[in-house]
């Protein structure tokens, strides 16, 4: 029992951050019909961020509350020059993200080298129950994780920029003649969606090596995430995220990595097959 | 009050609008009536922005609309009805009626009690999903929720589509005694022959994207030929 505690662990700290990047991914997906290809980049910048402060000698605390400040900023500038002009044009901003997302990594390549950096712990200590013992660090990751979700949830669900924002995705013409600026709510939606991204990736910094290509990693089982758990509710990110989150960890440690990636593509494609809304559902109709 | 010159609109290169030219006059339900698939809601569309104006000019009390965002539009006074009702299904009475409040924030907005005198309804089912209601209950948010961002002109597209007879005759009612009361210019589209004679005081007859024909409801009511000849009724 004592050895499956820290797995189960494991898969939820993993679990908890991928919803917390496809959460992002799917604020802008959900709203305003964007797939941001570069969004494991802004993930990956919010890392950086927390190498730069560490270069910097600044404290823990500055890298995190930098990370999100400077990555939604970046996600603000994207916005007003590039996906502004192709918003609820999917294909195009497939292309045009994706062009940015290279273009964002060669610019971290230039700044901080094609090498991988690594950002020291914040906390040493481990958690001492028994013969049971784990990492401090990842037990406050996690924590971390959990508000985050919750404080998005609890924006998107019970305030009124969230009932706006639900309003914008749910029917946008009748939104806009009701008085509703939607092309704002779409510009400080991309903004919250890259905020969490950097913040993401500053939380998950000091236990992965961080190098210009760790945006993948993350991008993709992002978008299984919403697909598997739907694009509707925020709730079918939740599941979609403990269906290739906890499918993929649990396999890589049981029987091999690439079984378990084998494992989640089929898992999602046999989901994808039977409910092609996903899970929880999908967009609704119109 | 409302002033359209030369209006062209339509969908991609296909033009519904051409040459539109046609006055609404203020504090007066003007409706617009004709068959099918002759342009009334494209119009409605055009007016509220959501349809780009190709060439023309549209005037509102003194404004120029015609380039301006939809939700500037709906700011600067012009409630939108629009056809089949189009209410936040998974939303609250009282979620529906806020959203319109928080769109026109700073505006002229009218206080939630005079919604609710006016359609009490609504108060007793405030925190009740508006997808639960009738189509008629329906129509009655989907005014109300205009009407809360304190209009100075309503567009009503075709509010009695699908809506039982005997609401019908209400929702006419009630709105002609809000337009007397509050001196609201109406344009409203609309087929139902009885609507229109509860509550308009002039009509207007299009065909082809273009008015053909205008009375005064009086002319209506003592003859009408004018029905035969653009709805065929």
């Amino acid at each position: 029992m004592s050895e499956l505690i820290p797995i189960i662990l494991d898969v939820s700290s993993y679990i908890l951050i991928l919803v917390l990047v496809a959460l992002g991914l799917m604020i802008v997906f959900g709203m305003m019909g964007v797939i941001n290809m570069a969004h494991g980049e802004l993930f990956m910048i919010g890392a950086y961020v927390m190498v730069a402060a560490q270069n910097l000698g600044l404290p823990f605390l500055a890298g995190i509350i930098l990370a999100p400040i400077i990555v939604g900023f970046l996600g603000l500038l994207i916005e007003a020059a590039l996906i502004r002009h192709i918003y609820l044009r999917p294909l195009d901003t497939i292309l045009a993200t994706w062009g940015l997302s290279i273009a964002l990594k060669q610019l971290v390549v230039l700044t901080f080298g094609p090498e991988s950096h690594s950002v020291a712990l914040p906390v040493d200590g481990s958690l001492e129950l028994g013969a049971f013992s784990y990492p401090l660090y990842r037990l406050i990751l996690m924590a971390a994780s959990i508000l985050l979700i919750g404080g998005t949830f609890w924006l998107f669900t019970r305030t009124d920029f969230g009932l706006l924002a639900r309003a914008v995705i749910a029917r946008p013409n009748t939104a806009a003649s009701l008085g509703i600026d939607t092309r704002r709510m779409y510009r400080w939606s991309f903004v919250i969606g890259t905020a969490l991204a950097g913040l993401a990736g500053a939380l998950v910094a000091p236990i992965i090596s961080v190098d210009p290509q760790m945006g993948l990693g993350y991008l993709v089982p992002g978008f299984l995430s919403i697909l598997v758990g739907g694009a509707g509710p925020l709730a079918g990110v939740l599941v979609g995220g403990a269906v290739v989150g906890g499918v993929n960890n649990l396999l890589a440690v049981w029987i091999s990595p690439v079984a378990a990636l084998i494992t989640v593509y089929i898992i999602a494609i046999l989901i994808i097959r039977l409910k092609p809304e996903g899970i929880m559902g999908g967009r609704r109709a119109k | 009050m409302l002033e359209i010159e030369n209006l062209a609109a339509g969908y991609g290169e296909a033009l519904v609008l051409r040459d539109f030219s046609c006055r609404i006059a203020p504090g007066k339900v003007t409706a617009l009536m004709g068959r099918n698939g002759m342009g009334k809601t494209t119009l409605m569309k055009t007016i509220m922005g959501l349809i780009r104006v190709k060439s023309g000019r549209i005037m509102f009390d003194g404004t120029a609309i015609e380039k301006l965002p939809t939700h500037h539009i709906s700011r600067i006074g012009m409630g939108y009805v629009p056809q089949g009702r189009e209410i936040f299904a998974d939303f609250t009475v009282a979620e529906n009626l806020r959203l319109s409040l928080l769109g026109h924030e700073g505006g002229n907005v009218l206080p939630i009690e005079q919604i609710y005198d006016w359609f009490p309804i609504l108060k007793e089912r405030a925190e009740q999903r508006a997808g639960t209601f009738s189509g008629g209950q329906q129509q009655i948010l989907a005014i109300a929720r205009a009407l809360i961002g304190g209009p100075k002109m309503l567009l009503l597209d075709e509010p009695t589509e699908g809506i039982q007879p005997s609401i019908v005759h209400d929702i006419g009612a009630q709105l002609s005694r809000i337009a007397r009361e509050t001196g609201l210019s109406i344009l409203i589209v609309e087929q139902n022959v009885d609507m229109v004679r509860t509550l308009a005081d002039e009509v207007l007859f299009m065909e082809n994207g273009a008015i053909q024909e205008r009375c005064d409801i009086e002319t209506l009511r003592q003859d009408d030929s004018l029905l035969h000849r653009y709805l065929s009724v």
